[in-house]
Formats: structure tokens, sequence, C-alpha cells
């Protein structure tokens, strides 16, 4: 019965349990923040008390674009970030002395991105500190491709290169369930499930009210209720289904509905032709908007995947989270299919019409609640973790490369120190930026010193691409291209 | 990205008509905004194509891709008339007929469409027969399913010709058929038949019946070529000085085709010995053309002898190499470099770099990524030759450019309205042409993709 009390108490202390109103979803995360919000004090204590004796950590990266993932870019600000977490944002400030600086002017900077689910990235197998491989290569190769965070098992943790320690930052707050008109047992078993739950909030808060008039009043016996559906009804996970079928898709709509929860539906593939009901639900899909089939042809109603899958659903309220159909990071030289392209995933969704701050966010701070974090990475904020990427050009276009990655203020990736990705267009060289070159098995690999004039070149080759894709902006004049050799 | 506007009818002054796109003409004209003319003026053919009124289109940037020419042609102006392009111009300068439709692309981009010469989705895959080590004379063209599901995904990823050709199960699967995949019957799809022979060495042959290794396939190869080259002589010299009529022999008469040079062999060939030996022993020893079609892991290494023979190269579906500890390609100063292969190839002073699918190994509406990824890993695309790769270099490897694969005077009408660059994969296709006919507009269909 504590257990309960711990699971219920917040809740219901907080006033924010309020089993029929219909602002009950929002409840929920009130009371994850407040829950987030006390473990953050703990955890800071902690590491002030730790690190007092050597002072403060301070980490300055100077120049960048800040893309904060909130709506806001920050063009050659400073952030500066202390033991680990962000302390300040802006411009002219003053700096720390004994801080490590990176000079990242030209260059962006977004928040480190998220992968809603993954295999194999920590080279190891649960639970993750006990046996992750911080060395492994397609930790290497998952960072390259900007991935700071991700889940694996129930394990939340951060692909902190070098590190075992402090990795693991929450537990996945998802309940998996099947609701699925291929099994109607099923569907009738998970009704009764929430029917209990919801029966036994009810009697326990009843207790509640009771019990202060009349002490020798029992608790409601627990023994029977389904822990699944308690916690999605209490707020403290959400439930997720495997649907794709746009008649399931339509039944977990209102069971939600029914039920108050707010659903979270992995695949979704026929949610496009449904998108208002599962807006209403308050749903959030976690979408691969590459995934095709076609309709099934017996059946009448519009059917099948579309690449607008990801746009529909989101010009109707739902939230996007996107993952590629390779979850691990493939090494069979076909590439741009798997969880090192997440952001080619994210493009595909764009191509569909999907905005593209939606279409970061489906890549960041979407998946980073999902995964119940979202205190601490999938944005760029004073008091989030220092988690971040600083990216050659626009993080959603094809050719960007992240040169380095940062995880709780410590550059745990730098592209020209791994042998990788070092030789494709190499960073010009700027004064602060910290150099330490590599051979990268080019002969004429003169990446060390190039000519001042060769560094503005390189940029502006950099920012054309991203911030033009369609064109309009260039080209009022001359043909471009190709009048060499005419 | 913003989503591009559609596309605007009529927006030119001096429009004298506007246009229909397709037969069910008042419905769609009424979608766009527009008064239709067609029944008054054109009856039932779409204007741009054959038989039809003329078509004018309009663009802020038209992708030219000329091998070795212009990239591209600002404030562009296209005249289509009966299937083909009439004339290319600067907006101003080039003045349409006034009996001709306008189509007004907004600031949308023009573009030929896509070439792919690896495909394997244009029939029902009943082609990959595998009693024999080789088999010159299976056709693909007999197998093919016009208008099929897969190829319409191709056509809303831009893709408006394809080689369809045999697997790889074999040394030599059949020969090839050159399509356009936008129409519904084989008659009207076939470009050329026969569009190539396939040959393929190394890796998936290797898994054939008695598991030959590449000694034994490399003889049969040979032997193979050297009787069809022999068949071919026979032919030449009888058409040549008259005489004994040779038998006419289907499993040989594509060598004919070949020594003629009006079809080439297309090789599944991959990792440089393999290449090596194909540039050796096809092109240098029997002197029949080829190009490299499913070029990846290291072929690269050999690029440079690729582009001294002027070897076309096509590269995927593998787009990078990826050194594995304990192979033999784990070498050099650098072992764990990942190695774009299109710019392995660009680096080594290759010039006729294409792209392809292998589709469905990567599907057939996902060749726009392939250039992509080229360019991710490393390929300067500062010169457009992504676009290039997709078109005019993939046409002439197969040896239809003077049809497609670039916006020329005289070529095919097989044209894309799309967002923007095409080289990004967020750029989507707005309208498809081909023979000046709509086959695909996503304003009047669902999106395929």
């Amino acid at each position: 019965m504590t257990t309960l009390r711990k699971l219920l108490l917040p809740a219901l202390a907080l006033g924010l349990f309020t089993f029929t109103a219909p602002t009950f979803a929002s409840g929920l995360f009130q009371d994850d923040e407040a829950k987030d919000e006390a473990q953050d004090e703990e955890s800071e204590d902690g590491e002030a008390a730790a690190d007092e004796d050597e002072g403060d950590k301070t980490f300055v990266i100077q120049g960048a674009d800040i893309h904060t993932g909130t709506g806001a870019v920050l063009r050659g600000a400073t952030l500066i970030a202390v033991n680990g977490k962000i302390d300040e944002i802006g411009y002219d400030l003053a700096l720390p002395e004994d801080a490590e600086i990176l000079d990242a002017t030209g260059f962006r900077l977004y928040p480190g991105l998220v992968a809603v689910s993954s295999i194999g990235l920590f080279g190891g197998g649960s639970p993750i500190e006990d046996t992750v491989d911080p060395f492994s290569r397609t930790m290497t190769l998952a960072v390259a491709g900007g991935i700071t965070s991700t889940v694996q098992g129930s394990e939340v943790a951060k692909l902190k290169r070098g590190h075992i320690k402090d990795i693991v930052i929450g537990s996945r707050p998802l309940q998996s369930m099947s609701y699925s008109k291929s099994s109607p047992a099923g569907k009738r078993s998970l009704r009764e499930k929430f029917d209990g739950a919801a029966a036994y909030i009810r009697e326990y808060k009843q207790w509640e009210l009771d019990v202060r008039s009349n002490k020798d009043l029992k608790e409601p016996k627990k023994s029977g209720v389904d822990s699944g559906a308690l916690s999605v009804l209490l707020g403290q996970a959400r439930a997720l289904f495997n649907a794709d079928d746009r008649t399931d898709l339509l039944e977990i709509a209102k069971l939600a509905q029914r039920y108050e929860f707010r659903p979270v539906i992995d695949g979704c593939r026929e949610g496009w032709t449904v998108a208002a009901d599962l807006g209403r639900a308050g749903a959030t899909a976690i979408i691969t908007p590459r995934e095709r089939r076609s309709q099934d042809e017996s059946i009448m109603a519009e059917g099948g995947s579309s690449i607008e899958n990801a746009a529909i659903l989101y010009a109707s309220g739902v939230d996007i989270a996107i993952i590629p159909g390779t979850k691990g990071v493939s090494l069979d030289g076909i590439a741009g299919r798997d969880i090192m392209h997440l952001p080619i995933e994210a493009a595909f969704a764009i191509r569909g019409g999907l905005p593209e701050d939606a279409a970061l966010a489906a890549i960041t701070t979407v998946p980073a609640r999902l995964l119940g974090v979202s205190h601490r990475v999938g944005r760029i904020e004073v008091g989030m973790d220092a988690d971040f990427i600083v990216t050659d050009g626009d993080v959603l276009h094809y050719a960007t490369f992240v040169q380095w990655a940062v995880i709780d203020g410590e550059i745990i990736y730098d592209k020209e120190d791994e042998m990788y990705f070092a030789h494709i267009r190499p960073r010009p060289v700027t004064e602060l930026a910290p150099v330490d070159p590599v051979d990268a098995g080019e002969a004429d690999a003169d990446v060390v010193e190039p000519p001042a004039d060769e560094e503005s070149d390189d940029e502006d080759a950099d920012e054309e691409p991203g911030d033009e894709p369609d064109g309009s902006g260039d080209g009022e004049d001359g043909d471009d291209g190709g009048t060499a050799s005419r | 990205m913003k989503r591009m506007q559609r596309i605007s009818l009529g927006l030119a002054a001096t429009a004298a008509a506007t246009l229909s796109f397709a037969n069910a003409a008042p419905a769609l004209g009424g979608d766009r905004g527009d008064v239709d003319l067609s029944a008054a003026s054109q009856g039932d053919i779409q204007p741009g194509a054959v038989g039809g009124n003329g078509l004018a289109i309009f663009t802020k940037k038209a992708v030219l891709a000329e091998y070795k020419g212009r990239s591209v042609l600002d404030n562009a102006v296209v005249l289509v008339k009966d299937g083909k392009i009439e004339a290319v111009g600067k907006q101003g300068e080039l003045i349409p007929p006034t009996s001709y439709t306008q189509l007004d692309t907004g600031d949308n981009w023009l573009m030929p469409g896509l070439v792919e010469m690896h495909c394997h989705v244009a029939g029902k895959f009943g082609l990959n027969d595998m009693v024999y080590l080789a088999n010159p004379g299976l056709r693909a063209s007999s197998d093919v399913v016009a208008g099929n599901s897969m190829l319409d995904m191709g056509v809303g990823g831009g893709v408006t010709t394809v080689l369809y050709i045999p697997g790889s199960g074999t040394n030599v699967g059949g020969q090839g058929v050159i399509l356009k995949t936008g129409f519904e019957t084989y008659t009207k799809s076939v470009m050329k038949d026969p569009g190539s022979m396939k040959l393929a060495q190394a890796g998936n042959p290797e898994r054939w019946l008695i598991r030959p290794n590449r000694s034994m396939m490399n003889w049969n190869t040979r032997t193979t070529f050297k009787r069809g080259i022999a068949y071919a002589q026979n032919w030449e010299a009888y058409e040549k000085d008259g005489g004994v009529k040779p038998r006419l022999d289907p499993q040989w008469e594509i060598f004919r085709h070949l020594r003629k040079r009006d079809c080439h062999i297309s090789t599944h060939t991959q990792i440089y010995q393999v290449i090596l030996k194909t540039i050796t022993m096809v092109h240098d020893e029997l002197g029949l053309p080829f190009f490299i079609d499913h070029g990846t892991f290291d072929s690269y290494r050999v690029a440079a002898m690729a582009e001294e023979r002027g070897i076309f190269a096509c590269l995927g579906p593998r787009n990078i190499d990826i050194p594995v500890a304990g192979y033999m390609r784990w070498s050099g100063s650098n072992p764990e470099k990942i190695q774009g292969i299109a710019a392995g190839y660009q680096s080594e002073g290759h010039s006729r770099i294409g792209f392809n699918t292998d589709s469905p190994v990567i599907p057939q509406e996902e060749l726009q990524l392939q250039a992509s990824i080229g360019v991710r890993y490393g390929f300067d695309d500062s010169n457009m030759e992504t676009l290039r790769g997709l078109t005019i270099i993939p046409a002439m490897a197969g040896g239809v450019d003077r049809e497609v694969g670039s916006i020329e005077v005289g070529k095919d009408a097989d044209l894309l309205v799309v967002t923007g660059d095409f080289t990004d994969p967020r750029t989507s296709v707005e309208l498809c042409l081909q023979l000046g006919e709509v086959v695909y507009d996503p304003a009047t269909e669902k999106r395929r993709w």
C-alpha cells in the first residue's frame, strides 16, 4: 500500500487529479513537471556538493546561430554551460575565467537529437551502465548523426562517449497496450482493465475523503487492478499502441477519449485518413515518413501509407515524433535509411508538407517528452542539460554534418578527431576552435591550414543549399552553373 | 520549407488558351480556378502531347542538365509540341506563338525526368531464370507490366525512364528494356528493346547452382561473348559481302546490337578487381560497349581507368563504403574512413557519374536520395553534377540520350515541375509530363511521394 500512496498522493495532493474533467490530460504534464523539478533540485544539489572542491566547470560556445528548439534563433550568440547545465544564453556575456571556449562562428547550434527508439547504440545490453561500450563504433556514428539521447529497453540514456556513469537519465514512461480488431477479446479485456482502474481510483479518492472522519475505514483493495491501466490513468505513463490500420486508430482514439488519456501511437500508417479523430484524442504519433504500403483494395475507404501522413496529422493537432525504419546503425553501405540519418527521415516528412520547425521538434522536443526527459534535453534553454550539436548548416539539410557534439557541457565528439568523416568537407580551422587534426587517410589532406579565403568560401557553400532549398531566393539573373564549359 | 504554390495557369498576359490537364477537363479546370477552353480548342488531346496544341512552360529556373554544357537557365520558357521539346529560351527573348497554351510554374523549377539504369520493378520479376549461367537470349521485355504500382511510385519520385533488367543470379541474365514509366501500355512505354544486355560479375552469381568462382565465371563469360561476337561477325560479313545467309539465332542476336553499339552491356559489377576485369575483358579485349551499373564498394579505385576509356558509371544501391575490420579492404592509412562511392569516383577524376537504385532494393521513388547521399558523403555538387547524374549521364550510359535526359530541343518532353533543387529529399514533384502528357499531378490525385 505504501507504493500506491507514493503513486497516488502527489497527484491527489496537487489537486490535479480530476477524473472526469476535460483538462485531465494537461494536468498530467503539470504533474510531471512538478515531479521533475523536485528531481532536478535533488540532483543539482548533489552535483554541486561533489564539485565544490574542483570549482565550477564552465564551457562556453561562441558565435553560433543558436536554434533553441523553442522557436527562437539567436544569431551569433554565446552559450555558457556551468557544470553540465545551460547557465546563460545571450550576447555580450561576461565569460568566466578558465572557461573552455569553443568558437563556432559560422556554425549552427541545435539541441542534441533524441531518438524515440533505437537498437544497439550503447554497444551493450541491459542495464546500460553495466554493459555500455563508451567507445563503440555504433555510438560514435549515432552521435555523428546528431543523436545525444535515446532509449534502450526501458532506460533513457545519453550517448555520452567515453563515460559509463551518470548516463541514464530516466526510464521510459510508456505502457505498451494492444487494442486491435484482430483480437476482439483483447479489446474487451483492455476496456475491463481501464474500467477496473478507473473504479479503483474513484474508490480510493472517496476513501481519502471519508477516512478523515472515520479513521477505521479500510483502504480499497488494489488486488485485481491492472497496474498498466492504473499508471496510464494516473498520468504516470502514457499508453503506447502499435497501430497502423484506420479502424484500429479510430477505436484507439475512442478508447482514449472515453478514459481520458492521451495515446501514443507507433506506426500510425493510416493516421492521415482519421487525423481529426486522433487530434481530438490528443494523440502523439511516432511516424516513419517513408513507410510505404499500398491501399488494401478490399476496403472502400482511403488507406495505405501517405508521404503526407506527418503533415496531415500535425495539421490536426497530433504531436509528431519521427524515427527511421532502420533503428540501428546500418553498416551495409546503403546509407540514408537508418538511425544515423534521422534528420533525413525528417526531411521526408517535410517533403510531405510538415513545417520545418515541426520536423525539428519531431526529432528533439517531442521524443524528449515521450521519453519523460523533456525537462533535461530537447531544447536549448537555461537550466536544461548542456546537450547540443554544432553543425555546418541546416540540420535538416542532407549535406549537413555534425561538427561537434556536446553532452553535459563536454565535447564528446569532434568530426575532425574521428576517422569516419574527417575527410569529408574538412572543417575550416578557426583560431579558437580546438584543433587536433588527424590523418584522415588522404594523401593530400591539407586540412590543417587552409588559406583564409577558402574558409569563407566553405561557409558560403554551407549556407546556400540549406537556406534556399527551393531556390526561390537565388539566381535572379544569369545562368549560374555550367557556364565555364559552355 | 514552405509549400510551393500550386501551378498557376494562364498567368502571362498573352495567354491564348489555358491548360487542361486531363481528359476529364471541366472538373479539373474548375479546381484550378481557370476557364477551361480545351473542349473548344483542343479536343481531347492535352496541349504539348502528340497531336495537341503547343504548350509554353514558363519557369523560374529550368535545369537543362546539358552534358558538359549549361546546368540551368533562369527565367526560362520551354516550348513543347507533339510530345517533343520544340524550343528553349529566356523569357522575353523566346516569344511563344500566341496559340500555345501557357503554363506558369511559379517559383518551382522545371527539370528533365529522372533516368534509372538499374530497375527491377517494371514487371513481375519472372525473368530471373537461373538454369544456365549465361542467357543472352532472354528478354526482360517479355515480362513488363506497364504502369504497375511500383513504377507509379517511381513517377511520384520523378523517375520517367527506366532500364528494366533481369536479376544478377547468373552471369548473363538476359536483355534489358528501356521504358517510359508513366504509361499504361507496353507499346506506349517501350523506348528501346533490347535496351541492354545484362552482365553480372562476382557476388550474386557466385550463388548459382554449383557455386562457381570468378575464374570459372570469367571463362564462361568470355567464351559466351566470343561466340556471340562470332555470330555477329558472320552477319556483318553477310551484310557487307553477301553469300550464304547466316541462320538467325535469338540467343545471339543481341551481339549484333552490341557490335553496332545501339545497345550497351549494363554490368552489375562491384569491388575493384571485378570492375578491373570488366574493363580489361569486355572493353579492352572483346571491344564491346559497357557501362558500370550497380557500382558499389571500393570500385572507385579503378575509376581513373574507366574515365580514360569514357566508360559511364551508375552507382548504387550501396552509396557508401564502410570497411570492415578483417576484410582485405580494411587497408590504407585510414582504415575506418567511411567513403562515399560517388565521391570516390569523382576524386579519381571520373566525370560520368550517374546514380541508380537497384529497385526494389532501394525503392524506385528514392533514386533522388542516391544523389543526396552522394553529396552528403563528399560528392562535389557545386556544378549541379548530381542533377546530371540523375538524368543525362544515365541516359548516355543507356544510349537514350538523343531522346531523354536533358532539356534540349528535339528531345522527348519528359519534364518535372519540382519545388527546388531536386538533390534535396525535401524537394517534391508537383507535376510530371511524359511525351508532353500529364502522367502525374498531385493537385488532382493523392500525392504519391
